[in-house]
């Protein structure tokens, strides 16, 4: 059995992609990855809308803006949390411009430049573990597209506001009833147009207790 | 009639507290339709966000929902600050922001009342999007909340920052 680290490890999110098209059996192949996560009880609720329609992508980056673009701009003028987030970085024209990509909500528009959007929905009736279920389809997505070169990124933004996820399932003709199906996120998907760098991770001994919480000593 | 609204804003608590459980810091936007429902089966009107926002004022209080919300409007017209006087869930936030049994709070984030008067705002002047982003002060000694709302009349109005901290 293959030991997966360094594909975990070398995994970025992608949100500039070049201008080419992802062939079917690659994105087949990225689906596939799904339908093998795990799921409580088995139920597999994952449901899968592929978008390539440019104008309907557009939208979907429309509300995606909306999603992030709306709570960044209000939780930075109202408080010092964004700046404190990247008080790290020392380039202040740097520091700026990631600034202004959270607030405009560019961050999360990427889905209007990307050859692929794969929007992903969970049935609700009848399931037990439905949000859950969901991310682990998600992130066995983001590891095959990685694996097969591809780049990628899933936005929750959009679905967090219910206003905003019923103007998403409208778009796609999903049912509307919050008894029906979660939309959980969006997953951009095509060919990197960029390399970033690994982003800070925290330290193995800070995330970890020993046989119960605050433990931090591996017991001998 | 007291005990019934204490009993009630003791399941929102739960309700609040649970959701917060599940979902941490995304629990506050998921919470926007929660309230809408009294002002929409209510005649509210306007054409301004003024003219909407007292439409729904003189409706909550009809209602006996608060004693009185006074408002004011900010930063390029997104900011909305609610003030709102002896409202009825008052004792939810405070409840909230303690524990039940002083195990350990979480910070009010769900306000029925701001998220009527957005609701209306958001279907009435098809604005593109609103969001209650602080409950800002709780003061039970004086019965009154603070609130810092959003209101975005277009797209464009998105990524207009500004210090709002000290309004």
């Amino acid at each position: 059995m293959a030991d997966i680290i360094d594909l975990i490890s070398s995994r970025r999110s992608i949100r500039r992609f070049k201008d080419e098209p992802v062939p079917d059996e690659m994105i087949d192949k990225v689906i596939e990855a799904a339908r093998w996560a795990p799921s409580g009880e088995n139920e597999q609720p994952w449901r899968l809308i592929v978008v390539r329609n440019p104008e309907t992508k557009a939208k979907i980056a429309e509300i995606a803006k909306l999603g992030t673009g709306g709570r960044v701009t209000a939780e930075f003028s109202l408080s010092d949390y964004w700046q404190k987030k990247y008080a790290g970085v020392k380039d202040p024209e740097k520091k700026a411009r990631l600034l202004r990509t959270l607030y405009t909500g560019q961050a999360s528009e990427f889905a209007g430049n990307a050859p692929v959007v794969i929007v992903v929905i969970g049935e609700l009736k009848d399931m037990f573990d439905t949000p859950y279920d969901l991310s682990c389809a998600i992130m066995n997505m983001l590891l095959e597209a990685h694996s097969l070169g591809l780049g990628a990124c899933w936005v929750h933004g959009p679905s967090v506001y219910p206003s905003l996820v019923k103007r998403m399932k409208e778009l796609l003709k999903v049912p509307t009833g919050m008894g029906q199906y979660k939309l959980i996120a969006t997953i951009s998907l095509g060919w990197p147009a960029e390399s970033p760098k690994a982003r800070e991770k925290k330290n193995f001994e800070d995330i970890v207790y020993w046989e119960e919480f605050g433990r931090k000593e591996r017991p001998k | 009639m007291n005990d019934k609204i204490a009993y009630f804003n003791d399941l929102l608590v739960r309700f609040e507290e649970i959701f917060y459980h599940e979902l941490s810091g995304m629990s506050h936007p998921k919470v926007e339709y929660i309230g809408t429902d009294f002002l929409r089966s209510k005649k509210i009107e306007g054409n301004t966000v003024e003219e909407v926002v007292d439409s729904c004022i003189k409706e909550i209080k009809a209602g006996g929902l608060v004693e009185d919300i006074t408002y004011s409007r900010a930063g390029e017209g997104i900011l909305l600050v609610l003030k709102v006087k002896n409202c009825i869930h008052l004792p939810m936030e405070a409840k909230l922001q303690y524990g039940f049994k002083n195990e350990g709070g979480v910070a009010p984030y769900m306000c029925p009342i701001a998220n009527m008067i957005l609701d209306r705002i958001l279907n009435i002047l098809h604005y593109e999007m609103v969001y209650n982003a602080l409950i800002e002060d709780i003061d039970t000694n004086k019965g009154e909340c603070r609130l810092k709302c959003v209101i975005y009349e277009s797209v464009a109005k998105i990524g207009q920052v500004g210090d709002w901290r000290s309004i």
